[in-house]
This record gives structure tokens, C-alpha cells and sequence, in this order.
């Protein structure tokens, strides 16, 4: 192969994408040279993923083309672009959890003996290749019995073991906590070390600073900002993002929190279905006006914890709303933003207006029914009042961006006559806008008298809003903090370090 | 404005039902060609044993507990629960009925309503038993109400031909129901009764509740995403065995209606045999979600399933070729779905 020395790993020339009234893509250049870690930052729904899709041969552009080390190759499917090189690591893993690390990684590209896979040859291949990368995986550990971060990195070498000589990763951290975060980013300063280019798509500003040598920035299918990452900071990038600064963060309110506690949580004791104690004896309280963070690593209890308040557990005598006991089901006191926006907290084939509807159907209803016009008239009420992004409330709520979708629920939660809010990793996935937006609504909740009760993984949210922390580990509260704790205390109390 | 009127017929002309139903008759044709039957006699012959010779009313008459069938399959389905048991909801339903008519003599209006509600009561109850094994043990609800089925129907022919049975005569019916349990016709063959009225305003009615009440959401956003309704407070278990034990009733209702019909008597099998149940499964599948295709889809289908006795009489065409018609509906149905739902997860 002799290829111009001076060309880029891969590049997207005036590349435009339309779906439908969409110009998802409008006329997109980048260019990514080897050995580089380039961030592809925006908003949601600014065209990044569109774009990744295009390079890795997932969608075709309407107009323009891909060049790979400088030559122009035509991607009509995943596996054309596999073919030049290209690797992606989705966001959601396509892993088998019933196979080895090994077999996961020679997948598609086994090497064969007999008819049959050369387990020795898999695990050989696969040892030097992790050496080669030093990227730690055992392989012979069942993928299903790994850890998400380990998980990530089976997913990055199968993607080199097909020789990726451009490696795509989607939003990498969304499934990862902080500490797995920097290793992720230590093994991709590694792997492009070897000479590998690597795109990687994010729309979190710490992370683009963290890691990557240059920046493309996106807004509205275009792009609007191109740096090198030594030389620019969080506000330049923050601007060519949304098109202007982030307004500075309120100012803590001076007033205490006062009165008798909205949220009363007495020494609560969740089983599961096997018995084992998933909380233990947890007690804490709520005030109006108050908002009370809960921090810890996943699975640490936050689950069982969130829905013993809402009632979704059923009733119980350990978590008092004003007073009186919570209602089983879903007790009407608790407004609740869920983190599993798909799951849970929409129906995502429903209309806008339907999902903006649940909780409040009953009070629309009239002798007659439930009115068409009602349900519409108040979908585009909220959707005016929270400055929701959307053609028609007719349309289904799939259809919207993450961040607007997560803004309908909050305007539907916000909108209800409860006096406690829980929120749940409000800020998951959605973009510094949308994620201020929704900091405000919470404090302004707070203002107006809300006990609001926020979980979430990222210490710096829970450090901005909280004015209490309480640290879950294995089911206990096992501390609690001001607002000013240091990241490392409360990263301490979250591993069970007792400081 | 010509662009979007292009746009509004090419998703017409594209969508599932038209392609299913377009693409079914193309492929049937090509059947017809390879067995040596000219189509060019055959379809005609088809429409004239629908609608022409007298016939539509034989056609209305099927359409009836077909329409009721799809209610039955329709209003569970969307709150996320298929039922397939409609055979037997439609054979409880058809025995309680027979059975209080013969039981005791009524005053007039009674003697039908009366067997009618019993009808309705017993195809709900046979239903609703999947309610709890769903719930309570995780057995879905398409499986237990075809579970259940078998044994429904069985029971319901044992019960005709022994206890309830027309004594002497050896025959597995059982003996005419007094004249006031008639339905009162509404033709002159008798064929057509009371019963399309009564249907067509209970598919108004549901038609009605699923677009316009707080019902009808509660019961679609459980269809839709069960955990998102429980999530809003929707009482989500108790919703799914109230749509079940709802289109139970329809399917019971139907079985009253046949009982209390031509020839008037509870036949052993010639309740399922003309295998409603999933003549209505394939309408409402080929309505895809749209509630008021329903009605149009089972319309379709009756026209097919009588005409093609016609095409039988009058061309010499197997009518089974209309079940090839039927059943490659669905399959084209089904495929578009898979790759609706496969082009959305790219």
C-alpha cells in the first residue's frame, strides 16, 4: 500500500444528510489524522451521531463523501467500512454475555482448525493484542460476569482485532462511572499512541478537555467551531455548542430550609425477592425548600430507595409524606423525574400530548370522556410554558431529542400538586442546555417550597444543587456531606473508604 | 400542495394493509395460474358469492359474530394482552346462553336479554382466569387463553351433547330454544338479526372509549409500555384482566347471538367451526393498531371467507384458496411489522 504520507485517517467531505424536514447534516467537514483523539462534540440532536453513522457505512450521505487515508471509499454497509478500517463502539454494547472475552473478540473473524474455532489460537491472538494495547481482559472471563467498563474494552478490541485503524466510540462514558471514565480515557491516549485515529463523540465539556488532542464542534447539522483542545477552554466550546454562554449558576439561597419535614424516611428496610437486604435502616428527612442529594455507585441501593418514596414498591410505614404514610402504587404526593427516560418515565410510542397527560387524566376528564382537545390543549400549554423543541404534540414522543423528551417529563412533573419532587439522574443524556434548563427548574421548585430528593452519579450536580448529601454504600447511609464536600471525600464514602 | 397529496397516496398505497392485501391477492393469483384455474372467472365468481344472488345477507350474517370476534381480540390487545382463546369464550358463552333459555320460560324481551347477559358473563369469566396466571405467575395471557380454549370448548360440547342435549334424536345439539329466546330478524331469510345493530353499537362504544375516555388511555398506555403506566399510577394488573375479561364478554356475546339465531339450538361445532375467532385475529392484525380499521378489515375478510364458498359452487376453486389469502395477509403483515421494528432500533 503506499498511501500519501501527509493524509488524514479518515475524512468526511461537505458531507449533507436529510431526513425527512431534518437536515441533520449540512455540508460537514472533519478530518481526523492518525494517532489523534478527536472529540465530535454538540448538543443532542446536532447531528453527531448522524454523522458517526455515515462513516462507520450505517446511513448514506445525500451529498458528499468519505475519504479513508486519502483515498475515497464508498461505505454502503458496516461491514464495508470494517473492511477500510473502520471500527465503532457503540453505545450500547453487542456483546454475548454467554461467551468469553476471547470469543467475543475473534467474532466474525475467527480463527478456524478443523471446522471448528482454534480456542488456542482465539486466546493467543487475543493475550497479544491486550498486551499490545495494554488493555487488561482475561479471555476466558465469561463476558456477562464483567463489569460495564471491562465490558467496554472487550468492545474496543474486537474493533482492532479487525484491524480499526479509526475507532469510532459513541458517548463511551454515558454507561461508565468517573473512575472508569479516566481509565477509558488513559487507554485511549494508549491505543492512539499506536498510530490509531479515534473519534469520539460526547456531549460532556470535562471529558473534551480530559482527552482529546482536537475538537469539532456541531450545532444544528453544522459545524460551528473547530479547535485544538490545549488552546480553548469550557466557555469557548460551551458557546459554538449552543450558540451563546451558559448564564452563571443562581445563587444559593441564603434562607434555611424550615418547617416540619415534607419527606420523612424512618429507619427503611428493603428486601428482595431472595431476602437479601437491599436498604438497611435508612432514615433521613426532606424539608420544604430543601433539596437533599443522594450520592453512591450504582446498585448501592438508590433503586430500592427511590421506590419505596414513590410508592412503586407498595406502601410502607418507613417513608412518610407529610406525615402519613406513602400510598402503594404511585402515591400522587410524589412528583417523580425517572432516570429511565424509554422505560419508565415515557411511552415512547405515545403522542407528546398523552405523555405530558399521565397522572393529571383524571382531572381533564369530563361527564363525556376524556376530550381530544383538552388532552391537546394542555400538551401545547406545557410544551409553550417549558419551551419544549417540537413540531406537534401530536407526534410521538420517540420522536423528540433526548433533551426535550426529558423536558416534557419534567414539565409533566413539575406541573403536578406535589409537594415532593424526586428526581432521578435528571441530567442523564442530555446536553449543557438542556441540563441548565433543567438545574433551574429544579431550584426554582426548591424556592417555591418543594422537598426535592436527587439522585444522581455525577458529584458535580449533586455539589451544585444539594444542600445535604447523603452517601448510600451496600444499602446504608454511610455519610453525609455539606455542599462544599470535596469530590475525593464523598468519591471516598462512595467506595465504603470510612474517612 | 401536489407534493402532499403525492406523499398522502404513496403512504397509503404503501402501507401495511394495502400491501398485504394487494400483495396476498397478486400471489394468490399466481396460485390460481399454477393449479390451472383461470382468475378471470374465479374473482368474479368470488365477488357475485359475496354480495350478488342474495348471497349478501349470508355474508352480513358471518360478518356480524366476526366483527364481534375482533372486539374480543381487539380490546385486550390494546392493553397489551392477546387473547386467544376466543373458541372458547365463544363456546361458554353460547352454552350459558342455550342453557338458561331452555331452563326456564321467560317473558319476551327477558328470554333473549336475559341469555344474552349470561352469555356475555360466562365468555368474561372464561377469560378473565388468565388475568391471575399472568399477574400472579408470569404465564402470558397468549398463551393460557389458548390454554384454556380447548378445554372450554370440550366442556361446552360435552355439555351439549349429554345434559343440555336434544334427547332421542342421538344428535350432538341441543333441542330448539323456546320462540320467545328468537332474536328477532331483521330480514326476510331470518339470517341477519338484531345482532348487527347490537355489534355495531358496542364497536361505536369501544370505538369511542379507546379514543375518548380516561379508560381508553389507561388501557392503551398499559399497552404501550406497561412499566410507564404503573409509573403514572395506572392500577395496571387490574386494567389488564378488566380488557380481558371485556373482550371475553364480546367473544361470550358473540356465542349468545349464534344460539340465539338461525337455526336457533346450540349446534356442537357450528359455533368454531367457521373458526371466527381467527378470521378476527387476522382483522385486527391487518388493522394494525388503527381502531377504526378494524370494522373495515373484518368487513374485507367475511367478503373473502363467503365469497369464496361462492367461488367454490359457481368456478370449481377449492374456498381454501381464500385461506391462502387469509393466512398470506398476515404473513406480509407480520414481515412489515418485523421490519418497521427493525429499521427503528438502526
Amino acid at each position: 500500500m503506499t498511501e500519501p504520507p501527509a493524509a488524514f485517517a479518515a475524512e468526511l467531505v461537505g458531507v449533507s444528510k436529510r431526513f425527512g424536514p431534518v437536515l441533520a447534516n449540512d455540508g460537514i467537514d472533519l478530518a481526523v489524522a492518525r494517532g489523534e483523539v478527536h472529540a465530535v462534540v454538540g448538543e443532542n440532536g446536532a447531528g453527531k451521531s448522524t454523522l458517526m453513522s455515515i462513516l462507520y457505512g450505517l446511513h448514506r450521505p445525500d451529498a458528499g463523501h468519505v475519504l479513508r487515508a486519502g483515498r475515497r471509499v464508498r461505505l454502503r454497509s458496516p461491514a464495508d467500512a470494517i473492511r477500510h478500517g473502520l471500527g465503532m463502539v457503540h453505545q450500547r454494547f453487542r456483546l454475548f454475555p454467554g461467551l468469553t472475552v476471547a470469543e467475543n473478540i475473534v467474532i466474525g473473524a475467527e480463527p478456524v482448525r478443523g471446522g471448528r474455532l482454534d480456542h488456542t489460537a482465539a486466546h493467543r491472538a487475543v493475550t497479544a493484542l491486550a498486551d499490545r494495547y495494554g488493555l487488561r481482559a482475561d479471555p476466558s472471563a465469561l463476558v456477562g460476569d464483567l463489569p460495564v467498563g471491562v465490558r467496554q474494552r472487550v468492545e474496543i478490541l474486537r474493533a482492532l482485532y479487525r484491524q480499526a485503524e479509526v475507532l469510532i466510540l459513541d458517548e463511551p462514558t454515558a454507561v461508565l462511572t468517573p473512575g472508569e471514565a479516566d481509565r477509558l480515557f488513559e487507554v485511549l491516549r494508549t491505543v492512539a499512541a499506536t498510530g490509531v485515529a479515534i473519534l469520539l463523540v460526547t456531549h460532556k465539556l470535562t471529558e473534551v478537555l480530559a482527552a482529546s488532542d482536537q475538537v469539532t464542534v456541531l450545532r444544528q447539522g453544522r459545524v460551528t467551531g473547530r479547535f485544538t483542545t490545549a488552546g480553548t477552554d469550557a466557555g469557548e466550546l460551551v458557546h459554538a455548542m449552543i450558540g451563546r454562554s451558559l448564564t452563571p449558576p443562581a445563587p444559593r439561597r441564603a434562607r434555611p430550609p424550615e418547617g416540619d419535614p415534607a419527606l420523612d424516611v424512618r429507619d427503611l428496610t428493603v428486601r428482595d425477592a431472595d431476602g437479601v437486604a437491599r436498604l438497611s435502616g435508612v432514615s433521613f428527612t426532606v424539608r420544604p425548600g430543601e433539596i437533599v442529594g443522594i450520592a453512591g455507585v450504582a446498585g448501592s441501593g438508590q433503586r430500592e430507595l427511590i421506590d419505596s418514596v414513590t410508592g412503586l414498591r407498595g406502601g410502607t410505614d418507613g417513608v412518610l409524606l407529610d406525615g402519613t404514610p406513602v400510598r402503594p402504587g404511585r402515591d400522587p404526593r410524589v412528583a417523580y423525574i425517572p432516570e429511565d427516560r424509554h422505560g419508565r418515565a415515557t411511552a415512547p410510542d405515545m403522542s407528546l400530548a398523552e405523555n405530558l397527560l399521565m397522572g393529571g387524566q383524571r382531572t381533564l376528564a369530563t361527564r363525556f370522556g376524556l376530550p381530544r382537545a383538552a388532552v391537546r390543549s394542555r400538551g401545547r400549554e406545557l410544551v409553550e410554558r417549558f419551551a419544549i423543541n417540537t413540531a406537534s404534540v401530536d407526534l410521538p414522543i420517540a420522536a423528540l431529542s433526548g433533551g426535550n423528551a426529558q423536558k416534557a417529563v419534567l414539565a409533566r412533573e413539575l406541573t403536578r400538586p406535589s409537594r415532593v419532587i424526586v428526581a432521578e439522574e435528571p441530567t442523564q443524556g442530555v446536553d449543557v442546555g438542556v441540563r441548565e434548563r433543567v438545574h433551574a427548574l429544579l431550584i426554582a421548585a426548591r424556592d417555591q417550597g418543594a422537598a426535592v430528593l436527587l439522585q444522581s452519579s455525577e458529584l458535580a450536580e449533586l455539589r451544585e444543587l444539594a444542600d445535604r448529601i447523603l452517601v448510600l454504600f451496600e444499602g446504608r447511609t454511610v455519610a453525609e456531606f455539606g455542599p462544599d464536600a470535596a469530590e475525593a471525600e464523598l468519591g471516598q464514602a462512595m467506595t465504603g473508604v470510612r474517612g | 400542495m401536489t407534493a402532499v397529496a403525492t406523499r398522502t397516496v404513496r403512504r397509503v398505497v404503501l402501507s401495511a394493509p394495502v400491501v398485504a392485501v394487494g400483495g396476498a391477492l397478486a400471489l394468490t393469483t399466481l396460485v390460481m395460474l399454477v393449479v390451472g384455474v383461470d382468475p378471470s372467472l374465479a374473482y368474479p365468481a368470488l365477488v357475485r358469492g359475496a354480495i350478488a344472488d342474495g348471497n349478501l345477507e349470508y355474508t352480513i350474517a358471518a360478518f356480524v359474530p366476526t366483527l364481534g370476534m375482533a372486539l374480543a381480540f381487539a380490546l385486550p390487545l390494546r392493553a397489551g394482552e392477546f387473547n386467544l382463546g376466543g373458541d372458547g369464550q365463544l363456546a361458554a358463552g353460547g352454552v350459558a346462553a342455550a342453557a338458561l333459555a331452555l331452563s326456564a320460560p321467560l317473558p319476551p324481551v327477558l328470554a333473549v336479554l336475559l341469555p344474552l347477559a349470561a352469555a356475555t358473563l360466562a365468555g368474561g369469566l372464561v377469560a378473565a382466569l388468565a388475568a391471575p396466571l399472568s399477574t400472579r405467575l408470569g404465564i402470558p395471557a397468549i398463551v393460557s387463553t389458548l390454554l384454556i380454549s380447548a378445554p372450554a370448548v370440550s366442556l361446552a360440547s360435552y355439555l351439549v351433547r349429554f345434559p343440555l342435549g336434544e334427547q332421542g334424536t342421538g344428535l350432538a345439539q341441543t333441542p330448539p330454544l323456546p320462540a320467545a329466546a328468537h332474536l328477532p330478524a331483521l330480514t326476510e331469510g331470518g339470517y341477519v338479526t338484531l345482532g348487527l345493530p347490537l355489534i355495531v353499537a358496542l364497536t361505536g362504544l369501544w370505538l369511542y372509549a379507546d379514543g375518548r375516555t380516561v379508560l381508553g388511555y389507561e388501557l392503551r398506555a398499559t399497552g404501550r409500555n406497561r412499566e410507564f403506566a404503573r409509573y403514572g399510577g395506572v392500577r395496571v394488573n387490574r386494567l389488564a384482566a378488566f380488557a380481558l375479561a371485556g373482550g371475553g364478554g364480546f367473544a361470550g356475546l358473540v356465542g349468545g347471538l349464534i344460539v340465539l339465531g338461525p337455526p336457533y339450538r346450540f349446534v356442537d361445532g357450528a359455533l368454531t367451526a367457521p373458526g371466527y375467532t381467527f378470521t378476527a385475529v387476522a382483522a385486527v392484525l391487518l388493522a394494525a393498531a388503527r381502531p377504526f380499521a378494524v370494522p373495515v378489515a373484518v368487513a374485507l375478510l367475511t367478503l373473502l371467507q363467503v365469497g369464496g364458498q361462492g367461488m367454490e359452487r359457481e368456478a370449481g376453486v377449492p374456498s381454501q384458496l381464500t385461506q391462502i389469502v387469509q393466512g398470506l395477509i398476515i404473513v406480509i403483515v407480520a414481515v412489515f411489522a418485523t421490519v418497521r421494528a427493525r429499521r427503528r432500533r438502526a
